[in-house]
């Protein structure tokens, strides 16, 4: 899809907020690290993997921030930024800018300030953090889905029609699983849950996103007293 | 049965609804209420490859979770909209948590639970012309995609 960059597209953000948004990016303190100038050789644009897939410039990010222009800035980090796939081939800047570097600045403005893109792009990530939390396995075959991997093509409408069979075509038997990587032995996830409460891990879920952090803590809660750890709550 | 639309999304107006949370209530008898996702949150969720429901005899708050729903790239709770015990489970979901988009109303049932003090707990739902008010709001204010009924799916025409 084209990137629509027309001025003052998201009106409804007031240039204020949008000022104070910049100026939290400017303020982090890698900022005078990663900005210096720009040539507009095109090295970064040339090297940029997403630039190939997707309608994104590696160079009109670096540019936008080296003129301060907030409302450009802004329709970036709303329609843009989530497109780089942080490879930092664009370090390869004669003038040693760093557009992946400045678009993860701009990517950590955009999540501490709740903006709708981040909550967007994010969204696949709590089902992952689910899965590393309950299995110790951060991916699973069943993800392999036509609605959350439309860029594999038709192709992946018959991977997930016959997941289970191309799985039992694997030859170790650990691996006829979709919903977890590889078979996970019960002593390995009590071990894991045991680990996430002595470390109080689960505290920093449920400051993020109460939700995950109630299922989450159900399934572990139930876990344990199966396997004798009555007296272990997150509570 | 009475429904409207709002978006392409169907909402029942015999049903009591949190519109917060996203669920539906169908009053049983004077304590026991069958309980669901609505047809905006199996839209949002996408398709489900799992649906698992908390054991029989589980006693839940207002808000605690009676299942949890994944699909390829999305996890989250279904919260209880009442307080008290699960009752009965919807087993039909453990083989196929599709149920819930295709028919979220009626076959995609999650849980029955026989309430504490069911009339507190209706009284912070919504039900009928509210509900649909609501939900309007609701999916005007969280810029919530229209809703897609997918093959299969029961038909609200």
């Amino acid at each position: 899809m084209a990137l629509d960059l027309s001025q003052n597209k998201y009106s409804d953000v007031s240039m204020e907020e949008k000022d104070r948004l910049f100026a939290e990016a400017k303020a982090d303190e890698r900022w005078e690290h990663v900005l210096y100038g720009c040539y507009e050789c095109g090295i970064c644009v040339a090297a940029c993997p997403s630039a190939r897939f997707y309608d994104f410039s590696p160079r009109v990010i670096a540019q936008a921030v080296a003129r301060e222009d907030t409302d450009l800035i802004y329709t970036l980090m709303a329609d843009s930024i989530w497109d780089c796939s942080q490879c930092f081939s664009c370090d390869r800047c004669p003038r040693k800018n760093s557009p992946g570097q400045i678009i993860t600045i701009l990517r950590e403005v955009s999540v501490k300030n709740g903006l709708k893109s981040a909550k967007e792009a994010l969204q696949g990530y709590g089902r992952i953090i689910y899965k590393i939390m309950l299995t110790g396995t951060q991916v699973s075959p069943d993800m392999l889905q036509p609605d959350a991997f439309p860029d594999w093509g038709t192709h992946v409408y018959e991977i997930a029609e016959n997941l289970d069979d191309w799985r039992k075509a694997l030859p170790p038997e650990t691996l006829h699983t979709t919903e977890t990587s590889w078979v996970i032995d019960d002593k390995t996830i009590i071990e894991l849950y045991l680990i996430w409460h002595m470390t109080g891990v689960m505290d920093l879920i449920s400051g993020v996103d109460e939700g995950l952090y109630d299922i989450i803590v159900d399934v572990m809660e139930e876990r344990l007293e199966e396997a004798g750890y009555d007296d272990v709550t997150f509570d | 049965m009475a429904h409207e639309k709002v978006n392409g999304c169907v909402i029942l107006k015999d049903l009591y609804y949190n519109v917060e949370n996203n669920t539906w209530v169908r009053v049983i008898d004077d304590s026991t209420v069958a309980i669901g996702m609505t047809d905006v949150a199996q839209n949002l969720a996408g398709p489900l490859l799992h649906a698992k429901t908390k054991k029989v005899g589980t006693t839940r708050k207002q808000g605690k979770p009676i299942a949890t729903v994944e699909s390829g790239k999305y996890v989250g709770p279904v919260k209880s909209p009442v307080a008290g015990e699960i009752t009965k489970i919807n087993d039909a979901l453990s083989s196929d948590a599709g149920l819930i988009n295709k028919s979220p109303y009626n076959n995609g049932w999650i849980v029955e639970m026989k309430a504490d003090d069911l009339s507190s707990d209706l009284a912070t739902m919504v039900s009928g012309d509210a509900a649909v008010s609501a939900y309007k709001e609701k999916i005007e204010r969280d810029d919530i995609q229209a809703c897609e009924q997918i093959e299969g799916a029961d038909t609200y025409d």
